[in-house]
């Protein structure tokens, strides 16, 4: 099978996930106790005006015709309107993507940047002091509540010592690089920094742990294998057997574990908003569920979950991009 | 359950490895605090007394200062005054902003978070387990349709199906009443104990797919074995064949799975407990929630109830690094943490 096959043959199946996604998001409206009508109406309302309600909301008619209406309505990108705001639910949603996803990205950089070097030297200065640190850093990272820990370092950086704001997105990554481009104004990227560096730091700390922990334990794995003993042994310098040989066939498995740990970042991204009332998907999503906005509930849950499915092809795409025996 | 060689590697594995005895002392510890958590708080949990609001814990002091207003020769002057508020004996880790003890709080924390641990990993794990053992032993369509529901679950990350569900379904608890209390040996502790049903079967619900894949994995690779075929040939049938050769050979990676997950959950609970999804109001992540409005007077809400989890969790985390470098059952990093 060749790659491109290979890609296509997954895209057909992340469709029907996503079809999968869609139909028990819709599902869960008609499994989950509680009128959404109750939620929309005025407390005192007559049954004469919660029919008219129902009927505005096309909620009188049968599941399957409302089933088979929202299919049709999301492939034109339409995912209804928020019963609270009266805005459309995509509206509302793809505002708040972007902040989500510069969290998200942002974690992951710290995430990578710091942890691939980490793990390769604890492995290779195995029982040293190095060593001892990046596991006993790895072992609480893992162990640490990523919202307890943005809590934690508002105390001490923001409350304390004022250095970083306490919470909220500041300007935002793309009008500050307008700002640099235009003006020739850093103000806009130092804002911007500023806003995000606790946040990442907080949704980073367990991928960098995690990672670290990986690729220590895989390095390890590798470099007592016999293809390494061999290539040191005709003389082919360390630098070359570690980086080139024994870190590649390390982030293989790495990499697995990676794909199947983004949910997390993504579930991880929800909480670290709330804690900074960062204005993303997360927030939108908590808020959205408390006022049964079902709309956007639902909306919510399809962006979130297509996203994974996507993010996901792409990570297999690497996976056999480093590892060409997946595609065969 | 276990045979000799796998019992022999363990104390091996535990001989050697100081991490491991650490991490068995910690847990030990911490189910000890929570059965008996009615004998150990110095205080009932949920009493407030306002005249003790955030007290420090023991060693530090805080000063705040009190704005008053006076009327002076007939105009009105603002007096700021500092004061410093020490730490009482009787409240070692200090109080909240209704005066409850906050070391009676992680105690009876502790207790939320081990029940929700435990219940959800067996709930995760029976469903898991099932599903998985019939997809990999039937393997083809039964086994294409039990993974592409897995998939369907998996686009989901645990945390936002977890909200959307508890948020939806509602915050159901289970009052149970507390045998200490009900025996008469801790008369002034609550009478019942506060479980959050539906976070306990929403946190097992989410988490069975990581069972699934592990049990599916070790029962394709059961299958091809002779004695399977042998059993089959002699006429055994299938669920018998599951329950006796195919589920104890996954013994192994699913328990050293369920306690990586036991961990996994109790982050995962402490999450819900602190957006608000949770309806304890007695749970580590529901105090630091309650801490954040105070983080500049009062810093110790937020961070004690923290210290508790990552103490509970790194203990759990150790004694899964035990289990899997004796027993090396081939999984690495499934579950998730928050």
């Amino acid at each position: 099978m060749s790659m491109g096959r290979f890609l296509l043959k997954r895209s057909v199946q992340g469709v029907f996930v996503v079809w999968g996604v869609v139909t028990a998001v819709f599902a869960l409206r008609y499994v989950t106790p509680g009128n959404p009508i109750t939620f929309v109406a005025p407390l005192d309302a007559g049954q004469e005006l919660r029919e008219q309600i129902a009927r505005e909301l096309g909620l009188n008619r049968p599941f399957y015709v409302q089933y088979f209406d929202y299919l049709v309505s999301l492939l034109q990108g339409d995912m209804g309107y928020s019963y609270i705001q009266g805005i459309e639910a995509s509206k509302l949603i793809f505002a708040r993507l972007p902040a989500t996803v510069e969290l998200a990205v942002a974690a992951s950089v710290v995430a990578v940047v710091l942890s691939i070097p980490l793990g390769v030297v604890s492995a290779t200065r195995r029982h040293e002091p190095a060593d001892y640190a990046a596991t006993s850093f790895s072992l609480v990272g893992i162990s640490t509540p990523n919202f307890w820990l943005g809590i934690m370092l508002v105390l001490v950086l923001s409350v304390q010592f004022g250095l970083f704001p306490t919470s909220r997105r500041g300007i935002g990554l793309a009008p500050a690089i307008g700002m640099l481009v235009t003006q020739f104004d850093f103000s806009g990227l130092v804002n911007w920094l500023a806003h995000i560096t606790l946040p990442a730091i907080t949704l980073g700390t367990y991928f960098t742990a995690l990672i670290t922990r990986l690729t220590r334990s895989g390095m390890l794995d590798e470099l007592g294998k016999p293809y390494v003993r061999a290539s040191r042994a005709k003389g082919l310098p360390e630098t070359l057997v570690r980086y080139k040989h024994a870190l590649r066939n390390t982030l293989i498995p790495v990499i697995t574990v990676l794909g199947l740990q983004l949910g997390t970042l993504i579930g991880g991204a929800v909480i670290t908003e709330a804690v900074f009332a960062w204005p993303g998907l997360g927030t939108l999503l908590i808020d959205a569920i408390n006022a049964r906005d079902w709309p956007l509930i639902q909306g919510s849950l399809i962006v979130i979950g297509t996203g994974f499915v996507l993010i996901n092809i792409f990570v297999d795409a690497l996976y056999a991009y480093i590892n060409p025996q997946v595609v065969h | 359950m276990f045979s000799p060689r796998t019992l022999r590697n363990l104390r091996k594995e535990l001989r050697q490895s100081a991490l491991a005895k650490i991490g068995i002392v910690v847990v030990v510890v911490v189910v000890l605090v929570a059965i008996f958590a009615p004998l150990l708080a110095p205080h009932n949990p949920t009493n407030q007394t306002l005249d003790d609001s955030q007290l420090p814990p023991l060693g530090f002091s805080k000063t705040t200062t009190e704005t008053s207003s006076e009327i002076v020769n007939g105009s009105v002057e603002v007096v700021n005054e500092t004061v410093t508020v020490s730490a009482k004996p009787k409240y070692p880790l200090g109080t909240d902003a209704l005066g409850r003890d906050m070391l009676s709080r992680v105690i009876y924390g502790a207790r939320t978070s081990l029940l929700v641990g435990l219940f959800g990993t067996v709930i995760a794990a029976t469903v898991g387990v099932a599903v998985g053992l019939v997809a990999g032993y039937y393997g083809g369509k039964v086994d294409d349709a039990l993974m592409r529901s897995a998939d369907i679950m998996l686009a989901f990350p645990s945390l936002v199906l977890a909200v959307a569900l508890v948020g939806l379904f509602g915050r159901a608890v289970v009052r149970l009443p507390d045998p200490l209390v009900q025996a008469g040996i801790a008369p002034n502790m609550p009478e019942t104990f506060a479980l959050p049903g539906t976070v306990i079967i929403v946190v097992g619900l989410v988490n069975w797919v990581w069972f699934a894949r592990v049990a599916r994995g070790e029962a394709l690779s059961i299958n091809g074995e002779e004695y399977v075929k042998a059993a089959r040939s002699v006429g055994a049938d299938d669920g018998f064949i599951i329950r006796k050769h195919v589920l104890p050979n996954s013994v192994t990676p699913i328990l050293v799975l369920a306690t990586i997950q036991i961990a996994a959950i109790i982050l995962l609970e402490s999450a819900l407990s602190f957006l608000g999804f949770s309806g304890t109001s007695l749970s580590w992540g529901f105090d630091i929630a309650q801490g954040r409005d105070y983080l500049s007077s009062s810093w110790w809400i937020s961070t004690v109830p923290g210290l508790a989890i990552v103490l509970t969790v790194i203990g759990i985390n150790l004694v899964g690094d035990w289990l899997r470098d004796a027993l090396d059952p081939g999984i690495e990093g499934e579950g998730g943490g928050v």
